[in-house]
């Protein structure tokens, strides 16, 4: 959306630098985006950094695109199954869609999400990418 | 507690509204709806999903009430997403059984148009979690694609077989005077249209479209289509976390409880309208409201007609997001009694309308 709130951004940081989620101390369920009560019941989460690599469940390459990605896309959207068994949904680059499939190692990067025209504020976060690319 | 019978309504053309704002069209279809119900109301409920973000404009009920001049009456926004129009129609049906108001208004509005397409990316993602999803780029058509990826595979269709959807919704929605896209389309138009996010292509998606729907609900009438049972569930699973990518969970649960309260089963239906904001969506819900068994909804399109989506659903009569619920529940109500639509036969009618991707669904069982 034109123009992100910096407040926004700066809170959301952790998540979006290093995958922080949270983890029940109690029955060791990970959530991730975070959650304030585990379904167990338990309040007492504990933020853990999620691993970095894992493997490709599905993937679509999407050519509609909002107007934050206009100079982005197509870009590819993926599901990726971390090596604790979390799921994360996000972008995946450095990589050839035709050769692309369910159950290809990937790994986390660290790239430019938003490249904000008007204020400069550049944003960042966690993409996949094939592990040795393709 | 009273019965809840559906007294009058109107619906207005789908489309492209470049003349007209928002409360301008809203006024006008709540104003025939109450000529139509030939009855006073004494709240009205406005179910709309994008008016800050498209139209810039906050407590719209009371600008359309203005516009009509009707004073001192109670208004209330309901938002929920493209789920905006069941959640509304909930609320009144509560109010009316409890009987805190007598007659109420539902009207349903949204105007996408007001903004360019790349806007509508930006203001539908926001259905999805704005920081975790909509912030990267995701959109509600990407995770669509994702569960038709998965749903093809899991239960062995071709692309071809899901673009029957497309197929269907147009040979129903030319019989609707209200559609947006009112015409017959050919297997080939939809398997042949530009690629939008693979499996995906243009056909597969219910085009967004300016609309507005009223529905003047009574507690007092004893004739005409009457709502039997309305649910509401919500799905808190995030889409990542999701235990699997071919049920809705949240029109599951609601449909459940909207089936048992009503005193009836998927087998008495005769006519649904269900949210198909992307065919695999319309795929899914025919399944998960139960109408027919897990993986087959495809497999039955090809066995015969399926009494789904009368109207043309999102992808012909339009998808006009907030709005859409009180189309459905118009819809069907008029499908039963045979006005405007041609007639079902059957007494029994359900709506589904969900906001986000499975994220809230609302089921109201309408009798006649
Ligand atoms: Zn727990």
């Amino acid at each position: 959306m034109r123009h992100e709130s910096v407040p926004i951004y700066w809170r959301n940081i952790p998540h979006y630098y290093r995958l922080v989620a949270r983890r029940c101390k109690r029955c060791g369920a990970v959530y991730f985006p975070p959650v304030a009560k585990c379904r167990c019941g338990s309040t007492e989460l504990e933020n853990v950094e999620l691993p970095r690599e894992g493997r490709l469940v599905e993937y679509t390459v999407l050519h509609q695109v909002g107007t934050d990605f206009l100079k982005q896309k197509p870009l590819i959207v993926g599901l990726v199954e971390l090596s604790n068994g979390v799921r994360v949904a996000g972008q995946i680059v450095d990589a050839q869609p035709d050769k692309l499939a369910p159950g290809a190692k990937m790994e986390v990067v660290f790239r430019r999400v938003i490249a904000d025209g008007k204020h400069g504020l550049v944003m960042y976060g966690y993409k996949f990418r094939p592990v040795g690319g393709i | 507690m009273k019965d809840v019978f559906l007294a009058g309504a109107a619906l207005y053309q789908a489309g492209r509204h470049y003349g007209k704002n928002i409360d301008d069209i809203a006024a006008e279809v709540l104003d025939k709806a109450l000529s139509d119900a030939k009855a006073d109301i004494d709240a009205l409920f406005v179910a709309s999903s994008t008016t800050e973000l498209a139209n810039k404009q906050q407590i719209l009920g009371a600008y359309v009430l203005e516009a009509l001049g009707l004073d001192k009456i109670p208004v209330y926004r309901v938002e929920n997403g493209d789920g905006s129009g069941g959640a509304a129609v909930a609320l009144a049906y509560h109010a009316l059984r409890s009987e805190e108001h007598n007659c109420v208004a539902v009207v349903g509005v949204d105007k996408p148009n007001d903004v360019l397409s790349n806007q509508q990316q930006d203001i539908y993602a926001a259905t999805l979690d704005t920081y975790f999803e909509r912030y990267f780029g995701i959109t509600p058509l990407s995770y669509a694609a994702l569960m038709a990826k998965m749903y093809l595979k899991k239960y062995e269709y071709k692309y071809e077989d899901l673009a029957q959807w497309a197929v269907l919704m147009h040979s129903h929605g030319a019989g609707n005077p209200y559609a947006y896209f009112r015409r017959q389309i050919k297997l080939e138009d939809a398997v042949n249209s530009e690629v939008v996010s693979e499996p995906l292509r243009l056909y597969d998606i219910g085009p967004l479209a300016d609309g507005a729907a009223a529905a003047v609900l009574c507690n007092s009438r004893k004739e005409g289509p009457r709502i039997l049972s309305v649910a509401t569930s919500t799905n808190t699973a995030a889409f990542n976390l999701r235990p699997d990518y071919d049920t809705l969970y949240s029109l599951n649960e609601a449909a459940r409880r909207a089936f048992e309260k009503a005193k009836i089963t998927p087998r008495d239906v005769a006519t649904a309208e269900v949210h198909d904001s992307f065919s695999i969506f319309g795929v899914l819900a025919v399944e998960s409201l139960g109408l027919v068994r897990r993986g087959g909804a495809l497999a039955a399109m090809k066995d015969g007609d399926l009494p789904v989506n009368l109207s043309g659903g999102f992808k012909s009569r339009g998808n006009m997001l907030g709005a859409a619920g009180v189309y459905q529940l118009v819809e069907v109500a008029w499908q039963l009694i045979g006005r405007e639509f041609r007639r079902v036969d059957g007494s029994y009618g359900v709506v589904h309308s969900m906001g986000g991707v499975d994220k809230v669904s609302t089921v109201v069982v309408v009798g006649v």
